[in-house]
């Protein structure tokens, strides 16, 4: 097993390595590894050709390895304590690795003190939205053939989305109608996209010259799908955007907030969230409210309320529950063109190839 | 482990390159083999305003007095000192006082070279042309303050094109000729000097299945400085065609290049060379005597920029946003590519400048040692002459004897990337990776 991490990393330098050439790796690790034994270890599971034999031998090594770790956790649990105790300072927790706190650096992570961002911000296309000078509306339509879930999503999108407007796709080109909804003052357009009766992907277009993102969507879970789900009301959500870093996040971040009008009524209690991890863009829609508890316990709050905001810091009584409503996706962005819907002569802002994907700790967004 | 610290800049030679971007900001990108290399922003001028979005922008690099043009989406064309970002001269271009700017924005900016005017003082003459179809020439002298300059005699005009929407014009090397097209005009030539249309482009004949596809050209240029005859072309529907103006008026050779728009078309200094950008930020190189595709770009990341280079023997970059603009310095091996937000320079290296840019040209007088000297040819010249000399030595196998001017470029500009080359000595003549030369091969097999 260890050999094989070993590789693994040592592929990491060169990610187009041939199969023969690791191969080599494999081996000189291999002998290193015997070299290494001085802890009286025996040799790897994988040199042993009896099946049988090696499993076994396979086994007993993960048992120690299990053991070990456990041991482990339990001397710095007990140092813990005897700190506490002793009234000392803790020892420093450590800090897991992650695969997105050892994120390639990017360059293009918007600062906060970048005041030409700012002025890039008021230039752009959803400023108008987002300065609160007009109000959104969307106009929510389909691919040319819709059926089943297609329709049931759209239903609950415009639940979703306040002053959404859906119509049917008929048989007219998509230019013609981004056309019809520049002159009926639509600010934005979303081309729900389905294959085989399930919705795939997402095209939200900015109006009347916004920009065109393309999304693939996944994992959609409706809103009747979803245990104990609630029933969201008509106010204006809040919008919770979330981890949108770079430069082409924050544009990406900027359409979606366009989508949703700017002032939320916050006596709906009803968030609709985006969050970015990974380049993928979940999205949950929650109700919440807060309820006071005699006991300080935190268990006692909703199913999937894994990502509360509580604050039970300073009131302990106060618990904030949470109740899901629905629909449930993950969006992954595929293109962001330039202008309206274009195929054929658009320009592209940003397109996902395939070569960019070498490496799992580069992200885009 | 997983890999968490940054792979070093490989550098580049020092040079000095202008941005434009919408916002209307000028930023100075410098490159100083002191600081390792690595490109910076080094000064930025003007305040971000959308209205002053730069849509054209043209350099006069001569060594005395270097004047820099930019066009604006307000209409107006301001002179600037490159060196300093002062505000030399500043013209609105209303020759059509019932068109609003906005509708009738500058597309091409030309600032000549050659001086027109006999006069003591500086003068500049500068070519403008618009979406439809204005073109104006017009002389201005260049005094020391913005406002005591003069433009010394009412602009000579003409009209392009009667209908569609000119995207580009262009200036030959020795600034007698001028190419326009755009969307639903076809390629014209004019001569400067008379204000007459010498060629005019006729559309590619319907394809087998009788299938005509529009006109609608985004952007050309004069596949060799001192030849006007030949011109390179690319077209919204991914195509680079190449036109000789003594032959025929329907394009010599037409090539497909990928499928998204051709954004961007710039000659190299050997006169066959001419890289291409496109609408999704693919940048490559053809060789128009044969019409190969010499590289392929594919916007590989960083860590693989090496093996990528070897494997494909391409343009590796960072971009996937749209190219907009593709400049060669005029000595130096080295290209820059401005894309959504980054500018690269042979994609070695790169900048993120935050806006959408829509311009780059080189500053050719930057000298390393910061002070405006004259640019001697040192060290780089030698490179120049080297490329020159390789390129001879194969005639035959093209492909490969520009992959390997381009390799030394590379070598040349990174000496820190060459740990796998640095056994041997003489760079000129290099023993190659086995992997490499074997995939070349490969690919040449391709090629033949």
């Amino acid at each position: 097993m260890a050999g094989k991490r070993k590789k693994s990393d040592d592929g990491d330098e060169d990610g187009s390595k041939s199969n023969r050439k690791s191969f080599v790796v494999d081996g000189d690790d291999d002998s290193k590894q015997k070299k290494n034994g001085s802890k009286g270890q025996q040799l790897l599971p994988s040199t042993i050709k009896n099946k049988e034999k090696r499993s076994a031998v396979h086994a007993k090594l993960k048992q120690q390895k299990k053991l070990e770790k456990r041991k482990r956790a339990k001397t710095r649990d007990a140092a813990e304590k005897q700190a506490l105790e002793l009234g000392e300072e803790p020892p420093p927790k450590m800090i897991p690795r992650t695969i997105e706190n050892t994120r390639e650096l990017d360059e293009t992570v918007c600062k906060p003190d970048d005041e030409e961002l700012f002025a890039g911000n008021d230039a752009d296309e959803f400023c108008s939205v987002l300065k609160r000078e007009c109000n959104p509306k969307i106009l929510i339509t389909t691919c040319r053939f819709n059926s089943t879930r297609g329709p049931a999503f759209i239903s609950e999108l415009l639940t979703v989305i306040p002053n959404a407007h859906y119509f049917k796709r008929g048989t007219y080109d998509l230019k013609k109608i981004v056309e019809y909804g520049r002159t009926k003052d639509f600010t934005s357009l979303i081309v729900v996209h389905t294959n085989r009766r399930e919705p795939d992907a997402l095209l939200v277009i900015g109006l009347p010259d916004g920009p065109t993102a393309h999304f693939k969507l996944s994992k959609l879970v409706l809103r009747k799908d979803i245990k104990n789900h609630g029933n969201p009301t008509s106010h204006e959500p809040e919008l919770v955007l979330s981890n949108f870093t770079t430069r082409l996040g924050h544009r990406i971040g900027r359409l979606i907030q366009s989508l949703f009008p700017q002032s939320p009524n916050f006596r709906g209690r009803r968030v609709v969230t985006f969050h970015n991890q990974r380049d993928f863009i979940f999205f949950r829609h929650h109700r919440y409210i807060f309820e006071s508890k005699e006991t300080k316990q935190i268990d006692s709050k909703g199913k999937k309320g894994k990502d509360t905001k509580e604050e039970n810091g300073s009131q302990e009584k106060m618990v904030a529950r949470l109740q899901e409503c629905g629909p449930r996706f993950t969006l992954k962005l595929i293109s962001l063109q330039h202008g309206t819907f274009d195929t054929k002569s658009g320009e592209y802002e940003w397109v996902h190839k395939a070569e960019m994907d070498t490496s799992r700790r580069r992200f885009f967004l | 482990m997983p890999r968490t610290t940054k792979v070093e800049c490989p550098g580049c030679p020092p040079i000095r390159a202008l941005t434009f971007d919408v916002l209307g900001l000028v930023k100075v990108v410098e490159a100083r083999s002191k600081q390792g290399g690595v490109p910076k922003v080094v000064e930025r001028w003007g305040d971000p305003d959308a209205s002053r979005c730069v849509l054209a922008a043209s350099i006069d690099d001569c060594k005395s007095d270097p004047l820099l043009a930019v066009a604006r989406k307000s209409g107006v064309v301001e002179v600037l000192s490159p060196l300093t970002g002062d505000l030399r001269v500043s013209i609105t271009n209303s020759c059509h006082p019932d068109l609003q700017p906005e509708d009738d924005t500058i597309v091409g900016l030309h600032i000549f070279k050659k001086q027109i005017l006999e006069s003591s003082f500086r003068s500049c003459t500068l070519l403008t042309c618009t979406t439809k179809g204005h073109a104006s020439m017009r002389s201005v002298e260049v005094l020391k303050s913005p406002h005591d300059s003069i433009s010394s005699d009412s602009p000579i005009t003409w009209n392009v094109c009667a209908a569609g929407n000119i995207l580009f014009s262009k200036v030959d090397g020795n600034e007698n000729y001028a190419i326009f097209g755009g969307k639903g005009v076809e390629l014209n030539v004019w001569d400067l000097d008379a204000c007459t249309k010498i060629w005019n482009a006729k559309s590619p004949a319907k394809n087998s299945l009788g299938i005509f596809t529009p006109t609608w050209f985004t952007s050309a240029t004069f596949l060799s400085n001192d030849d006007h005859r030949k011109i390179v072309a690319g077209t919204n529907n991914h195509q680079v065609r190449l036109y000789d103006i003594s032959s025929q008026r329907r394009p010599v050779m037409s090539m497909d290049f990928r499928e998204s728009p051709i954004k961007a078309v710039t000659e190299d200094l050997d006169g066959n060379t001419i890289y291409i950008g496109t609408g999704s930020g693919d940048l490559a190189a053809f060789d128009m005597r044969t019409g190969l595709n010499i590289y392929e770009t594919v916007s590989a990341p960083v860590e693989s920029l090496w093996a990528h280079w070897k494997l494909l023997g391409c343009f590796v970059g960072k971009c996937s946003g749209s190219i907009r603009s593709i400049a060669r310095h005029p000595e130096l091996p080295v290209l820059a590519s401005c894309g959504e937000y980054l500018v690269s320079c042979l994609v070695l290296v790169w900048v993120f400048l935050k806006q959408h840019l829509s311009n780059v040209v080189f500053d050719s007088n930057f000298n390393d040692e910061g002070a405006y000297s004259d640019y001697l040819t040192t060290s780089h010249g030698n490179v120049r002459t080297e490329l020159a000399s390789t390129a001879e030595d194969l005639p035959s196998n093209k492909a490969r004897d520009e992959d390997d001017t381009l390799d030394e470029d590379m070598e040349e500009s990174l000496p820190v990337k060459r740990k796998k080359a640095s056994k041997e000595h003489n760079p000129s003549k290099k023993l190659k990776p086995k992997k490499r030369s074997k995939k070349l091969d490969g690919k040449d097999f391709d090629a033949l």
